[in-house]
Order: C-alpha cells, then structure tokens, then sequence
C-alpha cells in the first residue's frame, strides 16, 4: 500500500541541531533510504508554531526524532523508535538489542518502570 | 470497549482531572486483556487501589536479576497480602549470558544503562505487553520533571504500540506527588518495600540506586554516574502544551 512518510526533526532552545536527529538522517543516507522518506519537517523548539512542533503536539509525541505514516486509506502511525520504523516500514533488518537500547532512550518514562 | 475504538486524546482531557481511584476503575472496566505494571516501589498504591476495584486484577513486575534482596522480598509480602497470582517476568538468559559473556557484570558504569535496560527490562515487558490491550504504571509527573511533566492519564504507547498492535497506557498517579502517595500508603496501612526507610526514594537495580540526601531529587538516586547532556530527546512540553492549545 502506498504511504507518506514525514520525518520529523528537532532544533534545540539554543538554536543547535538534535544530535540524534543528524545521526539517524545519516543511518538514513548511508543505508541508501533516504529517498524512502518523502518529507522531513522541523521542529523548532523557539517556535511552537513550527510545523514538526505542531505535528509533535497533534499526535502527543515527546520525542525527538519522530516519523508520520499516512496510508493511502487514510491511517496515520506514528514511530518515536527509529529501528522500529525501520523493521516495520522501510523492512530492513534490525539487530534486537539496537532497537531494545533506542526505546528506552526516545522513552526515558521507562526508567522506572 | 477495544482499543481501537478508544478515543484516547478525548478521554486524557476527561479524566486528567479525576483522582487515580476513578482512573483506574474506568481502565479496569474498558479493557480485559490489562495489567497493573508494579515495580516494587511506590507503585503499591496502584495494586491496594485496583485489587479493592477487582479482586481479580493481573498485575505483573519485572525481574531483571539485579533488584535488591528487599525488593524481592517486598514482592512477595506483596503478593501474600493482597493474594495475587503476581506475575514475575524475568529476561531472556541467552541475551543476559551475552551481554555478561561479551561485557561483563557492571557494563553499565561504563557504556550507560540503556543497554542492559534493554536487555533486562524493556524486552521481557514488551514481549508480554504484545498480548495485553492496556496496561497501567505509576508514573508520575514530578519523578522526573525533565522527561514526565507531558505525562498525560492515558495515552496511546509510543515505545510498544506498532502498526499492527496499538497498546494504551494509563498512569492513573501522573498527577500526584511523592507527598500524596506516601499520604495514601499510611493512610491505608498499605506495605511498602523496606529500602524506603533507608532513604530510596527510587528503586530499581541494585547497583544502579543508591539512597538519596534529604532535599535531593529522586533522580539523583538512579544513575548518577550519568551526563544529564546525553538525555536530549525531549520536545519541550511548555512549547508542546501551547501548541495544543491554539
């Protein structure tokens, strides 16, 4: 099924880029995939009304990088775990201990679970 | 009631303003396939609220194999008192015996914790979580005010949900304070884990809690040894909450 994929990155309070938003577009690239994402948005933490703030505060999302699936049946996912949305969605391979790490990096509420 | 017909925006503005006791019943009563997640820590109010709203209720804990001696000793009293068939999850050894094997014991002190979180903890909880529809924890905002002040009652599960499988949480405690749920424990004569009197405020693995000094921050109490600058994933909520709002 066809699907729009929106990556959505964050700028710092101090007008510096999200580390591990510039890594993942990296993995992206070196991967060859980054073709695969069809728009990526900001998320300006100076400017609410920023499109990557807006969309953050539409879905409820906490986290930095994020990424926005719309289906062409009009179903919309959201992933806050980059390995995740690359096993689910671009259906590559993923080592389970990377994508363990990573949710509970983008997820630090699990902490005290 | 499923969850995909749970309007799950809608119902965080309802019931943000109810106290856990209505939280939890309106969790227990819309999903059959829900746990009560209890770490063995202040979280017991949750298990003493929802065992006197369902007898029956499933509630689960983790074993990572690291906790202190009193906490599994605490699960037990707990699972005595309010006679529960508690559920115990441990890790998956093959995982534990490489990450030691290629590591060692303590690999944490050096590469973070996130790691052997994983390993311990976030594996075995998302395996049962796959088979549940809901879940509950005791998170609460002022834990860690950096990462939970957008802490909401319920909220769909970004770490766990996936295409195919969409999990709601409710954290029924999200608007308390520490101050509200000690109040409530005493006031209930509910159990609590003995490392509280020895001045844990958080509790999790042995090697990675310590007690804390009057007037410090829970957090200081868990990985201390860590960069505060590392965590920088979050969106900040005041910017989040305002855009909601228009």
């Amino acid at each position: 099924m066809a699907m729009h994929i929106t990556m959505v990155t964050k700028i710092k309070h101090d007008g510096s880029p999200c580390r591990k938003c510039a890594e993942i577009k990296d993995r992206l690239e070196h991967q060859g995939l980054l073709h695969r994402i069809d728009r990526i948005v900001i998320a300006d933490e100076r400017d609410p009304e920023s499109e990557g703030m807006q969309l953050a505060a539409e879905y409820n999302v906490t986290q930095a990088p994020f990424f926005v699936i719309k289906e062409e049946s009009g179903i919309t996912y959201i992933y806050t775990v980059y390995f995740r949305f690359l096993k689910e969605i671009l259906q590559r391979k993923v080592a389970v201990e990377e994508e363990l790490a990573e949710i509970i990096e983008q997820h630090p509420d699990l902490d005290y679970i | 009631m499923t969850n995909a017909t749970f309007n799950i925006k809608q119902l965080a503005v309802q019931y943000d303003t109810k106290g856990p006791e209505e939280i939890l019943r309106f969790a227990l009563n819309s999903f059959e396939r829900i746990a009560v997640s209890f770490s063995g820590a202040e979280d017991v109010v949750l298990v003493d609220m929802a065992t006197k709203i369902k007898k029956s209720v499933h509630v689960l804990s983790l074993d990572t194999g690291r906790l202190h001696p009193e906490t599994y000793r605490f699960l037990e009293q707990v699972r005595e008192h309010y006679g529960l068939a508690l559920e115990v999850l441990s890790p998956d050894p093959a995982a534990v015996e490489a990450l030691v094997r290629k590591k060692g014991l303590f690999s944490f002190y050096k590469d973070g914790h996130k790691e052997c979180c994983g390993i311990r903890k976030v594996e075995p909880l998302r395996r049962r979580l796959n088979t549940l529809d809901a879940w509950i924890t005791g998170q609460r905002k002022d834990q860690s005010p950096g990462t939970r002040a957008a802490i909401p009652v319920v909220e769909e599960d970004r770490a766990f949900s996936s295409a195919e499988h969409r999990l709601v949480k409710f954290n029924p405690l999200a608007n308390w304070t520490s101050d509200q749920v000690w109040q409530y424990i005493r006031a209930n004569d509910v159990p609590f884990n003995e490392l509280h009197a020895k001045g844990y405020i958080s509790i999790g693995c042995e090697p990675c809690t310590r007690p804390v000094l009057p007037g410090e921050h829970e957090r200081a109490g868990r990985w201390w040894w860590e960069e505060e600058t590392l965590k920088e994933c979050g969106l900040h909520s005041g910017n989040l909450t305002k855009a909601a709002n228009e």
